[in-house]
C-alpha cells in the first residue's frame, strides 16, 4: 500500500466530512407544505384584508411590504384605522388568551408610514381612460385610487366644495382628524387624480355629458337623503336632520342649537350627532332616544359606550309621537314620546303611555337613502358602474372602499377587454382557537397590548398563516428548516417528511397532504 | 550506577514513572497489585507526573485509557489473567483504533479453578488482537522493555503488551539498574503522536465503516506491525548508546556444535540460560517479541546452526492443540528445508522449571515423531 | 424558547444524518450540542447514535466524536477528560452520550464507577426505553407493560423501569436532571447549569422512538409533552444528591396516563386493570417525588418554565 493510499484510508475512516453531503430528502414519502388557511380576522374583515400577512410584515418592521399587502385591498389604512368598526377584532383568537390584537392601531401605523414615505410616481406619457367618478366619498376615492395606480386618468366630481363625502361631512372630527383626511387627499392629488368640486349631478352635471366625455363612469353618490317619516312638528324651527347637522359642524358653520338637545334615532349618525352636540358651546344636556332596546341599536357599541361616558342620556323603547312648538315663536319646546318595543310582529307602539321631553332642539337621525333622481334617464349602453351607499343603502366606510376597488377592477376589465376578476368569498371555516397548537409556543408571554405597533403585531398568532414563530425550526430533528428571505422555509434536500413541524405548527399553517 | 533491589512489579512501576506517563488507570489483581500500589505511592510522594485513577474494573481501566489516549495523552495500565480476559473487547478495540497504549500483563493462570501460579495462556489467548507482545525474562528486562515500549507503541501507533511471569518475576527481588529520571526522559521524549480528539476539529472516530474500509485498515495494521522488529532494533540501538544495554526480538545463545535448542519466553528463558552450561549440546533461543512472531529470524537461526531438535518450553497449553509457542514455531519453520523435530514441553499452570526437567527433556526425544507433547510433570 | 439566531451557523449538527424520521435522539443531540457547544468533545457508546452520527467519511456533528464499545461509556468519559486536561484543553466540555442500554444495563457499572469517582464530565442518557438500535429488545428502562421484540405479543415487560435518577442521587453527584424534548428551554437551562459545574453531571432525556414505540413520526414532541403532563416523566433536578427541585409542574388537572399509553402501539395489549395499576404506580411515584422536593411547590420552585 502506498503511503498516499494509507493516508487516504486513515482520512476516510476518521470521518472528517460533514454529513450534509448525504441528501436525506430522498427518504420521504410526503413533504410538508406551507398553506394559508382562513383566519377569523380575514374572514370577518369587510375588505377581506390579508390581516395576518401585513401583521407579519409589521412585526418584522418591513413597512414597505406591509403597505403593499395592505393596499391590495385597502389604500387608506389611516382612514380605516380611525373609523372602521373592526369586525376583525371580534373573533380574534388572541382574545381568548389575553387581549385581542389592536388591529386599528397597527393599521394606523402602516398609514402613518405611508404618509411619511409617500413619493409621487413618475407616470409615463401614455395614460389610459379617462374615467369619471361621481362622488368623492370613500367609494369614489377608492375607485379613483385603484384606477390611478394602474395609470388611468381619473376625474372625481363632487357636489360640495369640500372633498371626502361622509369622511369630511358625516364623521365627526374627534373620530377622524381633519389633517389625516387632508393628507390622504393630498396623496391622491399627487397620484394625478383631478378633483372637480361644486358640480352636482342632476344640476350642473348630467350623465349623458359624462358618459360622452369619459370612457367609463363610476357612480358613488352615497346615501344622503334623510328618510322622511311623518312626524308632526318636524317642520318647526329647531329641528335638524342628522347629516345636515354633522356637515354644518364639520364645515365650521354654527348650527343654532338650543339646550337641551334631543337626538332621535339609534344608528351611528344618531350617536355621532349626540356626541357632537354635547361638544358645542352652550349645550349641556343631550338625550339620545331610540325606539327599540339598547341591544337592538345598530350603532357600534363602543361608540354608544363612549357617548354614555361623555354624559349623553340614553333613553330606550321610546317612539316619537309629536314635536311640540311654541305657537308664537314657532320654536320647538319638546317632544312627546310613546313607549314602544319590538315583538314578533315588529315594532309595537303603545300610544296610551307617553311622556314629554322638553328640549330646545331636535336632531332627527332616522336613516338615509340614496337619491336616484339625479341620474335622469338611464340608457342601456351607458358605460356605468356604481358602488357604495348608493347601491347598498347606508353601510360603512370599509364596505365603500371595497366597492370602489371592485368598481375599478370592473372598469379596467371592460376597457382592456378582458374578464373581470371574481368577487371572492370564503367557503372554508376560519381557524378556531381550539385548533391552534399554542402549547408549542413556549415563547408566548401573556400580556396586554403593546404601544409599539411592531410589538403589538408580534402578538398576532397567525391563525392559519405562517407568522415565523420558529416552532418548526426548533423541533426539526433534521435541521431541515432554514431562515431564508425573512421567513422559515423547508429544505427539501434533507427533509425526511417526519411531520413533526406539521403537527406542532401553532398556527396550523403546514400540511402533509401534498406529494413529495 | 547504583542498582536497586526491586521486584518485577516495582521495576514496571518505575519504568512507568520514568516514562512520564500522563494517566494510569488500573484495577488490582494478584499478582499485579504491587504495580498499582507502587505507582500510588509515587503519586503520594508527588513523584508521578500524571494522574492515577483507581477504576472499578479492568474493562473500565482500559476504557479510561482509551479516552485519554484518544486525546493524545501517554497512558498505562496493568493487569493479569482474569482481568485481561475481562478487557478482551477493549483490547480488540484499542488496536483497531490505533491507540498507542502500553499495558503490562503479569502472567497468571486463567481459571477455573482459581490458580495463582503463572501460566502464559492469559496473554497468549490475546495474541490475535493486534497488540505487540514482548515477553521479559527478568526484572531488568521488565524495566527496560516497558520504558522502550512507549517509544515503540507511539512510533507504530499500535498498543503494546509487556508480559512477564507472575511470582517468578513479579515478586522476586533482583538487582536492577534504574536510570535517572532525566536520562530516561531524554530517551523516551514527550508523546509525539497526533491526538485523535482535537477540540474544534470535527471527526467521526471509529464510526460505522464498511468491510472494504476495514480490509484496508487491517492491511495497514498488519503492515505496520511487521515493521516492529526493525523499529525495536532501532530503539535498542539508541537505548544501548544511552544505557549500555540492548535486546533483540529473538536472541540465540547456541554453542558450537549444539544441535538442540530450547525455545523459551519469559522466566523460563532465564532458567535455561542459567543451566545452559550443564545441558551438553544444547542452546537457547530466547523469544522476546512474540507478536509479530519473528518467523524469519527463527528460520535463519535454525538453518544457520543446522538444528535438529527444538525443545519448546510452553508455560501454557491451547487445549486440544498444545503449547502456543510450539504451534507458532512450527508454522514459522514450515518453509525450512530441514525442519527440526519439535518437542513441546508443556508447563501449563506454572509449575517450576527445574534442571531435572530440562535435563530429561534434553535427553529424551519425543515419543512419536514431530508433534508430541511432553508434560512437565512427567519429566521430573 | 426564544428561537434566536435563526441560522444554521449556530447549530452544531449537520442535516443528512441517519436518524429515522421523527427521531427523539436526533433532537436530543441537536439541543445538547447547541447548548454546550462549540468547544465540545463527545464520546458516544453503542446506541442508535453510533449509526446516526454517520458512516465515515461523513460526520453529523461539528465537534469530534469518539465512538466507544458498549459497556465503556462511563470510563471513557473520565479518560477523555483527563487526557484533554493533560494536553491543556481545560475549556473543552466533555460529554458522554449513551442510550438506555449503555446507562441502565451494560453500562451501569462504568457509570456507577465514574459517578463515584466524581469524574468531571456530563453524562447524557437519551432513553428510548429499549435496545432500539438492534431491533427494540427489552432493557431495564423499558416501562412495565410495553411489548418489545424479546417480549412480543402477548407477552410484555414485567418489572418496573429502573429508577436511574435515584440511583444517581445515591452517588451524591453534583447534578442530575431529567429533560423532555417538548420543553427545550428547560433542557437548555439545565445543560447550561450543568456546564458551569465541575464533577459528575448526569442528564436523563426521554427520547421517543417512532418505530420502537409504535407511534407516528410526527408525534415525537406530542408524546414528550404527554409523558410530562401525565406525571409519567416528571421534570426535576437533583443537586448534590439530596436537594430535589421540580422544574415544571403540570397544570392542575393532570392528564390521565391512559391517554399516554393509548397513543403508543407498544402498549396495545395492556388491559384496564393494568392501566389502573400503572396509574396508581405513577401517582405513588409522583407523591414520593413531591415529598423529596419539599413541602410545597412554591417554596422550592422558581417560576415554572415552559
Amino acid at each position: 500500500m502506498s503511503a498516499k493510499t494509507e493516508q487516504a484510508v486513515f482520512e476516510y475512516a476518521r470521518g472528517y466530512q460533514p454529513s450534509s453531503l448525504n441528501k436525506t430528502g430522498g427518504w420521504r414519502v410526503a413533504a410538508p407544505e406551507k398553506i394559508q388557511r382562513l383566519s377569523p380576522c380575514r374572514s370577518d374583515c369587510l375588505l377581506h384584508s390579508d390581516v395576518p400577512d401585513w401583521m407579519e410584515a409589521v412585526k418584522g418592521e418591513r413597512w414597505e411590504e406591509a403597505w403593499q399587502i395592505m393596499s391590495r385591498t385597502n389604500p387608506f389604512p389611516s382612514l380605516t384605522g380611525h373609523v372602521c368598526f373592526s369586525p376583525c377584532m371580534e373573533n380574534c383568537n388572541r382574545g381568548r388568551l389575553d387581549q385581542e390584537l389592536d388591529v386599528p392601531a397597527v393599521e394606523r401605523a402602516i398609514g402613518q408610514w405611508r404618509f411619511d414615505h409617500y413619493e409621487p410616481p413618475e407616470r409615463g406619457e401614455e395614460a389610459k381612460g379617462p374615467v369619471a367618478v361621481v362622488g368623492s366619498g370613500p367609494a369614489g376615492l377608492s375607485c379613483a385610487y385603484y384606477l390611478a395606480v394602474e395609470g388611468y386618468r381619473v376625474t372625481v366630481f363632487e357636489r360640495s366644495y369640500t372633498v371626502g363625502g361622509m369622511l369630511a361631512l358625516g364623521i365627526p372630527e374627534y373620530r377622524l382628524p381633519r389633517e389625516v383626511l387632508d393628507r390622504e387627499l393630498s396623496i391622491l392629488e399627487e397620484e394625478g387624480i383631478k378633483f372637480v368640486t361644486n358640480r352636482t349631478l342632476g344640476k350642473d352635471l348630467q350623465l349623458p355629458e359624462l358618459t360622452g366625455e369619459f370612457e367609463e363612469v363610476f357612480l358613488a353618490t352615497g346615501a344622503w337623503l334623510p328618510r322622511v317619516e311623518k312626524l308632526p312638528g318636524m317642520d318647526k324651527k329647531g329641528v335638524f336632520h342628522a347629516l345636515d347637522f354633522l356637515s354644518m359642524v364639520n364645515t365650521r358653520q354654527h348650527p343654532e342649537l338650543k339646550d337641551p338637545v334631543v337626538v332621535i334615532g339609534g344608528g351611528n349618525a344618531a350617536v355621532d350627532s349626540a356626541r357632537c352636540a354635547l361638544r358645542l358651546n352652550g349645550i349641556n344636556h343631550v338625550s339620545l332616544v331610540y325606539r327599540r332596546s339598547r341591544a337592538e341599536m345598530p350603532a357600534y357599541s363602543p361608540e354608544v359606550e363612549a357617548a354614555e361616558r361623555e354624559g349623553v342620556e340614553l333613553i330606550f323603547n321610546a317612539n316619537p309621537g309629536l314635536i311640540e312648538a311654541d305657537d308664537g315663536t314657532g320654536q320647538i319646546t319638546g317632544v312627546v314620546f310613546n313607549y314602544s318595543k319590538t315583538n314578533r310582529e315588529g315594532l309595537v307602539v303603545d300610544k296610551s303611555r307617553s311622556f314629554n321631553k322638553n328640549c330646545g332642539s331636535v336632531i332627527l337621525a332616522l336613516g338615509q337613502e340614496a337619491d336616484h333622481s339625479v341620474f335622469g334617464r338611464l340608457e342601456q349602453k351607458m358605460p356605468l358602474f356604481a358602488g357604495g351607499d348608493l347601491v347598498t343603502g347606508p353601510a360603512t366606510v370599509t364596505e365603500a372602499i371595497r366597492a370602489g376597488r371592485l368598481g375599478a377592477q370592473g372598469i379596467m376589465a371592460r376597457i382592456e377587454n378582458r374578464a373581470a376578476p371574481d368577487l371572492y368569498g370564503f367557503s372554508e371555516q376560519p381557524v378556531a382557537f381550539e385548533e391552534l397548537n399554542l402549547i408549542a409556543r413556549t415563547d408566548l408571554e401573556l400580556k396586554d397590548r403593546h404601544a409599539d405597533p411592531a410589538l403589538e403585531a408580534a402578538r398576532c398568532l397567525g391563525c392559519g398563516t405562517c407568522n415565523s414563530c420558529g416552532v418548526c425550526y426548533l423541533f426539526c430533528p433534521d435541521l431541515a428548516v432554514d431562515w431564508i428571505n425573512n421567513s422559515f422555509e423547508l429544505d427539501l434536500d434533507y427533509c425526511k417528511g417526519c411531520g413533526i413541524c406539521v403537527v406542532e405548527c401553532p398556527a396550523r399553517a403546514l400540511t402533509l397532504e401534498g406529494g413529495c | 550506577m547504583p542498582y536497586e533491589l526491586i521486584s518485577g512489579c516495582q521495576a514496571a512501576a518505575l519504568a512507568v514513572q520514568r516514562a512520564g506517563v500522563e494517566l494510569v488507570a488500573a484495577y488490582p489483581i494478584t499478582p499485579q497489585t504491587a504495580i498499582v500500589e507502587t505507582l500510588a505511592s509515587f503519586e503520594a510522594r508527588g513523584e508521578l507526573k500524571g494522574e492515577f485513577v483507581s477504576v472499578e474494573s479492568e474493562y473500565s481501566a482500559l476504557s479510561c485509557c482509551n479516552g485519554a489516549v484518544a486525546a493524545g495523552a501517554r497512558v498505562f495500565t496493568a493487569t493479569s489473567s482474569h482481568g485481561l480476559a475481562y478487557m478482551h473487547e477493549m483490547i480488540q478495540w484499542c488496536s483497531g483504533a490505533r491507540f498507542p497504549i502500553v499495558m503490562v500483563n503479569v502472567n497468571r493462570t486463567v481459571g477455573a479453578p482459581w490458580v495463582l501460579d503463572p501460566d502464559q495462556g492469559d496473554s497468549l489467548s490475546q495474541r490475535d488482537t493486534g497488540w505487540l507482545q514482548i515477553y521479559c525474562a527478568n526484572a531488568q528486562e521488565v524495566f527496560d522493555i516497558v520504558l522502550q515500549s512507549f517509544v515503540l507503541a507511539e512510533e507504530l501507533l499500535l498498543p503494546t503488551m509487556v508480559v512477564f511471569d507472575g511470582f517468578y518475576i513479579s515478586h522476586t527481588y533482583e538487582p536492577v539498574d534504574v536510570p535517572e529520571l532525566e536520562q530516561s526522559c531524554e530517551f523516551v521524549g514527550p508523546p509525539k503522536f497526533k491526538p485523535q480528539v482535537a477540540p474544534g476539529e470535527q471527526a467521526n472516530l471509529h464510526g460505522l465503516s464498511s468491510g472494504e474500509t476495514q480490509l484496508q485498515l487491517v492491511r495497514k495494521r498488519h503492515e505496520d506491525m511487521l515493521k516492529a522488529p526493525a523499529t525495536f532494533s532501532a530503539i535498542n540501538e539508541k537505548f544501548n548508546r544511552l544505557f549500555g544495554r540492548s535486546y533483540e526480538a529473538l536472541e540465540a545463545v547456541i554453542p558450537d556444535g549444539a544441535r538442540t535448542a530450547f525455545l523459551a519466553a519469559g522466566s523460563t528463558a532465564e532458567t535455561v540460560r542459567w543451566f545452559l552450561p550443564e545441558l551438553k549440546g544444547c542452546g537457547l533461543i530466547q523469544l522476546r517479541m512474540f507478536r509479530p512472531f519473528p518467523a524469519e529470524e527463527l528460520a535463519r537461526v535454525v538453518e544457520k546452526h543446522d538444528l535438529e531438535r527444538l525443545v519448546i518450553i510452553d508455560r501454557n497449553c491451547s487445549t486440544g492443540t498444545g503449547g502456543y509457542f510450539a504451534q507458532e514455531a512450527k508454522a514459522a519453520l514450515y518453509g525450512v528445508d530441514r525442519r527440526p523435530v519439535v518437542q513441546d514441553l508443556v508447563l501449563a499452570g506454572g509449575i517450576d522449571l527445574t534442571v531435572d526437567i530440562l535435563a530429561h527433556a534434553a535427553e529424551k526425544g519425543p515419543e512419536s515423531g514431530l508433534t508430541a507433547i511432553q508434560w512437565g510433570v512427567d519429566l521430573r | 424558547m426564544k428561537v434566536t439566531g435563526y441560522s444554521m451557523e449556530n447549530e452544531m449538527m449537520y442535516s443528512g444524518h441517519n436518524a429515522c424520521p421523527g427521531c427523539g435522539g436526533a433532537l436530543t443531540v441537536r439541543y445538547l450540542t447547541r447548548a454546550l457547544g462549540p468547544n465540545l468533545a463527545l464520546a458516544i457508546t453503542a446506541s442508535c447514535w453510533s449509526i446516526i452520527a454517520g458512516a465515515p467519511p461523513l460526520t453529523a456533528l461539528k465537534c469530534p466524536i469518539l465512538h466507544c464499545p458498549f459497556p465503556s461509556a462511563g470510563a471513557v468519559g473520565g479518560g477523555l477528560r483527563r487526557g484533554l486536561n493533560a494536553k491543556g484543553h481545560y475549556d473543552t466540555t466533555v460529554v458522554v452520550l449513551a442510550g438506555d442500554g449503555g446507562t441502565f444495563d451494560i453500562g451501569l457499572q462504568a457509570l456507577s464507577g465514574a459517578a463515584q469517582r466524581n469524574e468531571d464530565y456530563i453524562f447524557i442518557c437519551y432513553d428510548n426505553e429499549a435496545y432500539m438500535n438492534t431491533g427494540m429488545q427489552t432493557s431495564s428502562a423499558t416501562p412495565f407493560g410495553a411489548r418489545t421484540s424479546t417480549r412480543p405479543y402477548p407477552l410484555f415487560k414485567h418489572g418496573q423501569k429502573k429508577d436511574i435518577m435515584r440511583i444517581m442521587a445515591a452517588h451524591g453527584i453534583p447534578y442530575a436532571a431529567t429533560a423532555s424534548l417538548a420543553f427545550p428551554q428547560d433542557m437548555e437551562n439545565k445543560l447550561r447549569k450543568a456546564q458551569e459545574m465541575k464533577g459528575f453531571r448526569f442528564m436523563h432525556v426521554l427520547s421517543p422512538c417512532p418505530p420502537g414505540w409504535g407511534t407516528e413520526s410526527s408525534d415525537t414532541i406530542h408524546l414528550s409533552r404527554l409523558a410530562v403532563s401525565t406525571n409519567f416523566y416528571p421534570l426535576f433536578e437533583i443537586i448534590g444528591g439530596n436537594k430535589w427541585r421540580m422544574t415544571y409542574y403540570p397544570e392542575k388537572t393532570r392528564t390521565p396516563l391512559k391517554e399516554y399509553l393509548e397513543a403508543q402501539r407498544r402498549f396495545r395489549q395492556v388491559d384496564e386493570t393494568t392501566i389502573e395499576a400503572l396509574q396508581e404506580e405513577v401517582d405513588h411515584d409522583w407523591e414520593g417525588l413531591l415529598k423529596r422536593v419539599g413541602t410545597s411547590p412554591e417554596e422550592t420552585q422558581e417560576a415554572p418554565e415552559k
